[in-house]
């Protein structure tokens, strides 16, 4: 297999997009992309679109080649990729082996969603539709519940308290405020929120024993990545990133049906897959962006990709360890928590904040110093679904 | 509960049990299977009370919980209860096929547990 590289890099700010449509929100982000590749006025070999809720939300299908007309990328290969939430990092998998077959020089990935048109129950309902239909989607569960039965059963086991929780909030708030493109862009008034008079109204329980500041808010957004072969990357001059790893693995579709749910077996064998073609270990890692669609989950995956042992990644958060600066920084963007999800851009966007990482690119109040090993880990469902790239910095 | 309201699937390879239906054994890929039905009371091995309610519901929260029954069949089900204060993982539940979500051409039946007293 030939290596791909990223070439190119982009997004829009996440968050309440009412004047945009989808096609609007993904063409930003692609032409971000494509002008930060030098590709302004070119065409790519592949288009790959990311996105779950087109036909559902908007009434629109057969996106990706919307899009590729209405970018001019024509007569380049166009496909839409739906994966849930972890639609984006399928997107970017399709268009690394696109690269690595040798079947194209250059491919533009683009993710993204927009989820705030419609009323919450409605969006609610939208993202339920990913559980299985008979044996939960009818009985009302929705992703936040299948967190709360997940984080109950994980707080018992290993001791993971609401302090826990909240470090993750705090952290990945206090990010977003320093990250542009973050739908939450302000940190969190501990007082206020957790221990305030006002905190069972500000901070309420969504579901038990998940409170609204442990999850991640519903965002439109859209995020953009070219990727190329190395040989094009090499010819521009100047540092770039390359995919060094990906895994990926399925779990059962309920989480009833899984012997112990607090394994999250499909973070682990795909983590597992990355390192090992990648040929590294997790302490190689400098920087991550961990699913935290809901804070528990930035704590148990912490632990399931390998940072932490099995039942620390709580108190490691709690001692910094996972903060900028800390022995493994973790959602330095603000993660899902603040930056946002829009379902379908969350897999690209993760990759776009390490791109930015390793090329050192960013201010110095959110840099990872010296980076050179990013990971990005991006789930499907509620973990049933997971794809792991790791990506590595490289020189001219 | 009613035998027929849930059926589970046992392997008839290697016994593994599955619920819901799968074409292959999770376990084994076996093909064949025999229906089966749950007994006695369900074990809580986890639950959770949701406030965000997907379109469909008209009601201010919802119980769920998964739990086990004494053959090994394990579910997801809405919870009769006032709220999560009784609950604590590993009572015991009885169960029972009620309607757990209305629809516009009847309600739909499913699985809900009544907390038991220890």
């Amino acid at each position: 297999m030939k290596p791909a590289a990223i070439i190119g890099a982009g997004m829009i700010p996440f968050g309440r997009r009412y004047e945009d449509t989808l096609l609007d929100m993904l063409a930003a982000a692609s032409l971000n992309a494509l002008d930060d590749a030098g590709l302004g006025s070119q065409t790519v070999d592949a288009l790959y679109v990311a996105n779950v809720g087109g036909g559902m939300l908007q009434h629109q299908t057969a996106i990706a080649s919307s899009l590729a007309d209405r970018l001019s990328l024509l007569p380049a290969a166009a496909e839409t990729i739906e994966n849930g939430p972890a639609s984006g990092a399928s997107a970017v998998k399709a268009g690394l082996l696109a690269i690595a077959s040798g079947w194209c020089n250059a491919v533009l990935v683009v993710g993204g969603e927009k989820m705030r048109a419609g009323d919450g129950a409605h969006t609610t309902d939208f993202a339920s539709t990913m559980t299985h239909p008979q044996a939960e989607y009818p009985y009302g569960v929705t992703m936040p519940g299948l967190a709360g039965m997940f984080a109950r059963l994980y707080m018992q086991k290993y001791g993971v308290t609401a302090e826990h929780l909240q470090a993750i909030s705090i952290k990945n708030h206090e990010m977003g405020a320093l990250n542009p493109y973050a739908h939450f862009r302000k940190p969190i008034n501990r007082q206020e929120i957790f221990d305030g008079p006002q905190a069972a109204l500000l901070n309420p329980i969504v579901a038990d024993p998940l409170r609204l500041y442990d999850l991640c808010p519903t965002s439109d957004g859209a995020a953009a990545l070219v990727l190329s072969s190395v040989e094009v990357a090499r010819r521009l001059g100047k540092p770039y990133v390359v995919i060094a790893g990906f895994g990926q693995a399925t779990d059962t579709q309920t989480l009833a049906e899984r012997a112990d749910p607090t394994e999250l077996r499909a973070v682990t064998l795909a983590a597992r897959q990355a390192f090992a073609m990648a040929n590294l270990t997790p302490s190689d890692v400098d920087v991550a962006e961990l699913h935290d669609a809901f804070t528990i989950l930035e704590i148990a995956a912490s632990e399931r990709v390998g940072f932490f042992p099995e039942g620390e990644g709580g108190a490691a958060a709690l001692q910094g360890k996972t903060r900028l600066g800390g022995v493994i920084p973790i959602n330095v963007s603000g993660g899902l928590k603040a930056r946002g999800h829009p379902m379908g851009a969350t897999g690209v966007a993760q990759i776009v904040e390490i791109v930015w990482q390793l090329r050192r690119q960013l201010p110095p109040e959110r840099q990872v110093p010296n980076a050179q090993i990013g990971l990005t880990l991006n789930f499907g469902g509620f973990a049933n679904n997971v794809l792991c790239f790791i990506l590595k910095r490289e020189e001219p | 509960m009613s035998a027929p309201a849930l059926t589970a699937y046992r392997c008839k390879n290697c016994g593994h049990i599955h619920y819901p239906y799968h074409d292959r054994c999770l376990q084994c890929r076996g093909r064949n299977f025999e229906e089966i039905h749950p007994q006695g009371c369900a074990r809580l091995l986890t639950y959770t009370s949701i406030f965000n309610l997907p379109y469909g519901f008209d009601q201010r929260s919802l119980l769920l919980g998964i739990a086990e029954f004494e053959n090994r069949i394990k579910a997801l089900g809405q919870i009769k209860a006032e709220s999560t204060d009784r609950l604590k993982i590993g009572m015991r539940l009885k169960a029972v096929w009620e309607p757990i979500r209305p629809h516009q051409d009847g309600d739909i039946f499913g699985l809900k547990f009544e907390p038991l007293e220890e």
